[in-house]
């Protein structure tokens, strides 16, 4: 809702400065947007009338006008089609400087000199005029600054309703606000309105059900003369953004910007039968609107008809059959009041919002029909010379008069937490125009005004209280609250040791969209019946590759590592952590969170080549991050990560580079390689690897307890054997065989060197071992950890098809 | 055999002479144990103290100490004479302007890491975190907090929809009417998470993070809405943060207020980002509306509580000077690891 200051002033009496009413408008909760001059400057700009004109010797288009200013004359050229002898028009003087920043200087003009120059409306900032420099009343005086004759000193502001407000989408409403503070209360332009009879009226109303349209009030204004408004209403207009378009709707804009109720000016002899009729559309039926575009109606839409067909959409917008033009003589002017739910409905659905489809569907005060409609039709008299038909229709069968309301004073004070009198909390209500009545000595009956159509309940007035009072004086105040605490959510706290593991190990937290492409699954290569192609759509999506939730998290992260790519950063450890939704029919879908990470670049990222080389990672340090999580999520051996096969599920990793972590029989996820035809369908030149966990179904297991183990007293030794085995025997196997051999004293195995080529005979390797022994309680000499070792190294032989390597 | 004076003496000039032959570290140890050891030439000397005269004693005594003492301090110089040479001598081979060897260590989202801050500080006062569904029903989204269908509150919220009656979140409101659903007042919960809403540009992503709040229980006013929320304003931002609160309207709220502070940017004077007012809004709030209590079977006359809601990229954009809220969604490494 925009407005200006001087328009405000016009309802209410106050000098405050612009940035205060702002400031008192803000902190009753209509929240000032924007608070500016309403025009630029415009110092040196001066009224000025043309003396006398005469051609310019060297320019046929251009004309050299004499001009007065007041205090001197000057000898201005001037190219305009309208400059003339006797006009009274805009002057800028040397030195003046125009919006945009054009500053005037005397010059010489094809070699005849031109002391200031003569200006259009919209080279001055007032108008978008610019068909020729301005036409001002004659009776104006020469010399006397622009701005101060035209009244061109004024502040817009602008403020941002709230939808249950509808009362201050005038400018009227907004000075009862401003008035509650200062403590005055407003003037409006029309103080009653005439009883209307409907006796011998050359017109019709029938309204079909009070239920769609409550009030509905019409009267005739004959023989206007249709023409440009005059100056101070079109810079009204101007002012908050509307157009002038003629004097007839120029008004009925006005006022509703004035008094917040809409209204519409009907040429009456496009009328047929001169009847209206409100009722809803039926079938079949059409209209085209002012805007030029034409509706198909149903039979949910209320509509304002003549005897034959529909006029106008009710509360929304005229029908081009019925507007005023240029031909006009006889005006129907219509102010009504319709049910707010059913102009939703209909806007709605025919998309359309309007100054007045605003207005109805937060909800129009029913008693402002008649003052807005004798506002309106005064202004017509004054303005465009019509004659007013004595009488009119005022049918106001679904106006019910506002229920009070109980306000207990007690109440007030619990629910704000602040001590008033029954009093003070009266002198609140009066102050906008609220009735109240002491019923009791801690109640008041309050009748809220039919313009604050949100005021329904007890809980409505307190902040009516509260808001007149102030926010601000309101105490601060800690509650007594009891002690209360909550369950651990473990899945939340999983996630955070989780992210903070990833984090600890170089990998950067990214958090995408829930909604993707449903080609990324394409991209993945995911089969016809994966179980990720089953989605959930979204009805109204911003775009087509945003149409569907997501069912994985990698193809947003191969997203992310390609942009990361593109921009330079070769490097790469991303992570997410988030939700992934699968459809369960009309149900809400499940959603389970995911872990899922890329990771890409060099070993090494944060140190120097010359330290650190320039080695990538690989399917071993994808392995190491997984372990490394999985350790510190303290699962132990209940959470496995072994070599997996690249399955129907996995289609776009590399097989053979790919490890299953299972929890028991069930997988929980993978890490691994991508496959080269993934990272070229993500346009990836680098290789890439993955991580993609089921993070809901890890939160079912629960990690182990922290126990302390003694600190072993004696120290360990250390043996190492080299076998030379078949190239296809997994050194894991090994270890694990050495670890469940069921040797105490065997602390720890590794492999320390894996070597096939020279000495090695083709289709084997050598895998060397270091086994670590230790007792508790006794330093370990060699003879018993020879026995051993030659036990394992038999075992070895035998389980692997080994031989012992000599060194 | 010398007396005990002449030995002493002698030793003095033994020791100080071998010291000075002294050019090495390694061979400072040995000669300390020679000499000022435990079992050292002095120590042996000053053993037989007890054999010398008894009227000699206390000069001698005297003697063994001064030299001991000067020796040691000598020692002493020799020793950090030597470990300066060492060190420069090394110093000038290494060249410590080359960048050291670090690990890589990533970081949280800034989404992340504003939202643990806004949750740790609610936590604090004894707030629980709940999570709830992201494709909520449009009973929990809207009707239950006292939006019908139709009402204008709902233009404020561009909706996203799965079906008539699915929608993704487009606040986490919704927990509100669920947690009461399911328990009895005293409550105190924080509920953050993704919400979604049909806009894109330079300040809108279609989605973005909430942290929703409320307390319930009897005797709750307006008054402890503006102690809690100033509590964390100043834990948020800094402890002399200007705060104000207006009235705003919000359909499950009443009365409502919206929450503005102090423009971090320009201090209160006025600029681009605070639109010349001084105040940037950071927080929507109020006391929860009694429609709201009624369809969760509250009794509005026992219960009163407030809630709030507070948009977590607003804040990390305030906080970190951000200017363009889609960068959060990019995942660009070159804006993740400036946080």
């Amino acid at each position: 809702m925009k407005f200006t200051l001087n328009w405000l002033r016009e309802y209410i009496d106050t000098d405050l400065e612009p940035t205060q009413i702002a400031d008192h408008l803000t902190m009753l909760g209509l929240e000032v947007d924007a608070c500016l001059p309403c025009y630029p400057e415009l110092t040196g700009v001066v009224v000025a009338r043309i003396a006398a004109v005469q051609p310019h010797p060297n320019a046929d288009k251009l004309v050299l006008c004499d001009v007065d200013a007041g205090q001197e004359r000057l000898r201005v050229v001037c190219g305009a089609p309208n400059a003339r002898a006797g006009l009274v028009t805009a002057l800028a003087l040397p030195g003046a400087v125009l919006p945009g920043g054009f500053t005037i200087k005397p010059a010489k003009i094809r070699g005849e000199q031109s002391s200031g120059m003569l200006c259009s409306a919209k080279e001055l900032g007032i108008t978008e005029d610019q068909t020729g420099i301005m036409e001002l009343a004659s009776d104006l005086k020469p010399g006397q600054t622009l701005g101060l004759a035209l009244g061109l000193v004024d502040t817009m502001i602008e403020v941002d309703l709230t939808p249950n407000r509808p009362d201050c989408a005038s400018v009227l409403g907004i000075a009862r606000e401003v008035g509650g503070v200062i403590g005055k209360r407003i003037k409006p332009p029309v103080e009653a309105s005439p009883v209307l009879t409907n006796e011998n009226l050359p017109f019709r109303v029938e309204v079909e059900s009070a239920a769609d349209c409550p009030r509905y009030a019409a009267r005739l204004v004959k023989n206007v003369k249709i023409g440009p408004s005059p100056w101070w209403l079109q810079q009204r207009l101007l002012a908050v953004g509307l157009r002038p378009i003629s004097n007839i709707v120029d008004i009925t804009n006005f006022v509703m910007l004035e008094y917040g109720q809409p209204l519409h000016a009907f040429d009456f002899r496009k009328l047929a039968g001169g009847r209206i009729v409100v009722r809803r559309a039926r079938s079949g039926e059409t209209l085209a609107t002012l805007d030029g575009s034409e509706h198909q109606l149903d039979h949910e839409m209320l509509m304002i008809c003549d005897a034959e067909k529909p006029v106008a959409l009710a509360g929304i917008m005229g029908g081009a059959n019925s507007e005023v033009d240029a031909e006009t003589c006889d005006i129907l002017l219509e102010s009504a009041c319709f049910t707010a739910i059913g102009i939703r409905r209909t806007a709605g659905r025919l998309k359309l919002s309007t100054e007045a489809s605003y207005r109805f569907e937060r909800g129009v005060d029913p008693q402002g029909v008649p003052m807005a409609m004798e506002r309106a039709v005064q202004l017509m008299v004054t303005l465009a010379g019509g004659e007013i038909v004595a009488g009119g229709v005022d049918y106001q069968d679904g106006v019910a008069a506002p229920a009070p309301i109980i306000l207990r004073g007690k109440r007030t004070c619990a629910l704000l937490g602040m001590e008033l009198s029954l009093e003070r909390i009266a002198a609140a209500l009066t102050g906008i125009d609220i009735e109240v009545e002491k019923i009791a000595a801690d109640t008041l009956r309050v009748t809220p005004p039919s313009f604050r159509v949100d005021l329904e309940r007890e809980i409505d007035l307190i902040e009516e209280v509260a808001r007149i009072v102030g926010y601000n004086l309101l105490p601060t105040t800690l509650p007594l609250v009891p002690m209360i605490f909550s369950e651990p959510d473990t899945l939340r706290e999983l996630r955070k040791k989780v992210a903070e593991t990833f984090v600890a190990l170089g990998f950067y937290e990214a958090i995408n969209y829930s909604f993707v492409s449903p080609q990324q699954h394409d991209l993945l290569g995911l089969a016809a019946g994966d179980s990720r192609r089953e989605t959930v759509h979204l009805l109204n999506p911003l775009a087509e590759d945003q149409s569907v939730l997501r069912t994985t998290l990698l193809p947003g992260l191969l997203e992310n590592l390609r942009r990361n790519v593109n921009h330079q950063s070769h490097d790469v450890r991303l992570f997410e952590i988030g939700k992934v939704f699968h459809p369960q029919g009309n149900e809400q879908p499940e959603e389970p969170f995911r872990l899922a990470a890329v990771f890409s670049g060099r070993r090494h990222p944060k140190a120097p080549v010359f330290h650190a080389g320039e080695t990538l990672v690989d399917i071993f340090d994808v392995k190491g991050v997984m372990t490394q999580v999985l350790d510190r999520l303290r699962l132990g051996a209940a959470i496995t990560c072994q070599a997996g096969v690249a399955g129907e599920e996995l289609p776009f990793a590399e097989p053979g580079s790919v490890l299953a972590v299972r929890g028991g029989e069930k997988i929980l996820g993978w890490c691994g390689a991508f496959n080269q035809k993934t990272l070229k369908a993500f346009a990836l030149k680098q290789q890439a690897f993955f991580v993609d966990l089921d993070l809901a179904a890890l939160s079912g297991f629960s990690p182990q307890a922290k126990t302390f183990a003694v600190l072993p007293r004696f120290p360990f030794v250390k043996w190492d054997l080299a076998l030379i085995v078949p190239e296809g025997v997994a050194a894991g196997e090994m270890l694990a065989a050495i670890h469940g051999c069921g040797e105490k004293l065997i602390e720890r195995a590794e492999i320390f060197d894996v070597f096939q080529g020279k000495n090695i005979e083709a289709g084997k390797k050598s895998i060397a071992i270091s086994i670590t022994y230790r007792a508790l309680e006794r330093t370990l000499d060699d003879e018993t950890v020879g026995k051993i070792q030659q036990k394992i190294i038999e075992m070895l032989i035998s389980s692997f098809n080994g031989q012992l390597r000599e060194a | 055999m010398p007396s005990m004076h002449e030995e002493l003496l002698r030793l003095k000039v033994v020791a100080g002479e071998e010291l000075t032959a002294i050019s090495s570290p390694d061979e400072l140890e040995p000669f300390r144990v020679k000499y000022l050891g435990r079992k050292g030439e002095f120590t042996l000397v000053l053993r037989q103290l007890g054999q010398a005269p008894p009227e000699e004693r206390p000069r001698l005594g005297q003697l063994a100490n001064e030299i001991k003492q000067e020796l040691e301090s000598a020692f002493a110089e020799r020793e950090a004479l030597l470990a300066g040479a060492e060190t420069g001598a090394n110093q000038a081979n290494i060249d410590l302007t080359l960048p050291g060897r670090s690990l890589p260590f990533g970081k949280l989202h800034p989404v992340t890491q504003v939202m643990e801050a806004v949750c740790a500080i609610f936590e604090g006062l004894g707030f629980a975190v709940a999570e709830g569904p992201d494709v909520e029903v449009d009973f929990y989204n809207f009707e239950a907090l006292n939006i019908p269908p139709h009402h204008p509150a709902r233009a404020m919220h561009d909706t996203f929809y799965i079906s008539d009656s699915l929608l993704l979140r487009t606040h986490t409101s919704p927990m509100q009417a669920r947690i009461m659903e399911q328990e009895q007042p005293p409550l105190r919960v924080i509920a953050p998470g993704k919400v979604y809403r049909c806009d894109s540009d330079i300040t809108h992503t279609p989605m973005f993070h909430q942290v929703e709040g409320f307390l319930v229980d009897r005797h709750i006013s307006f008054a402890d809405l503006k102690g809690v929320l100033s509590v964390f304003i100043t834990r948020m931002f800094a402890e002399n943060t200007p705060i104000r609160f207006r009235p705003s309207f919000f359909p499950f709220t009443e009365p409502s207020a919206e929450v503005d502070i102090g423009c971090v940017i320009c201090g209160g004077k006025g600029c681009r980002v605070c639109k010349h007012t001084g105040w940037l809004e950071i927080l929507g709030a109020g006391m929860i509306d009694p429609e709201v209590f009624k369809k969760v079977g509250y009794d509005p006359e026992e219960y009163s509580g407030f809630a709030f809601g507070l948009g977590i990229e607003r804040i990390a954009m305030l906080k970190y000077g951000i200017t363009d809220i889609r960068l959060f969604y990019e995942n660009d490494l070159r804006f993740l690891s400036q946080f």
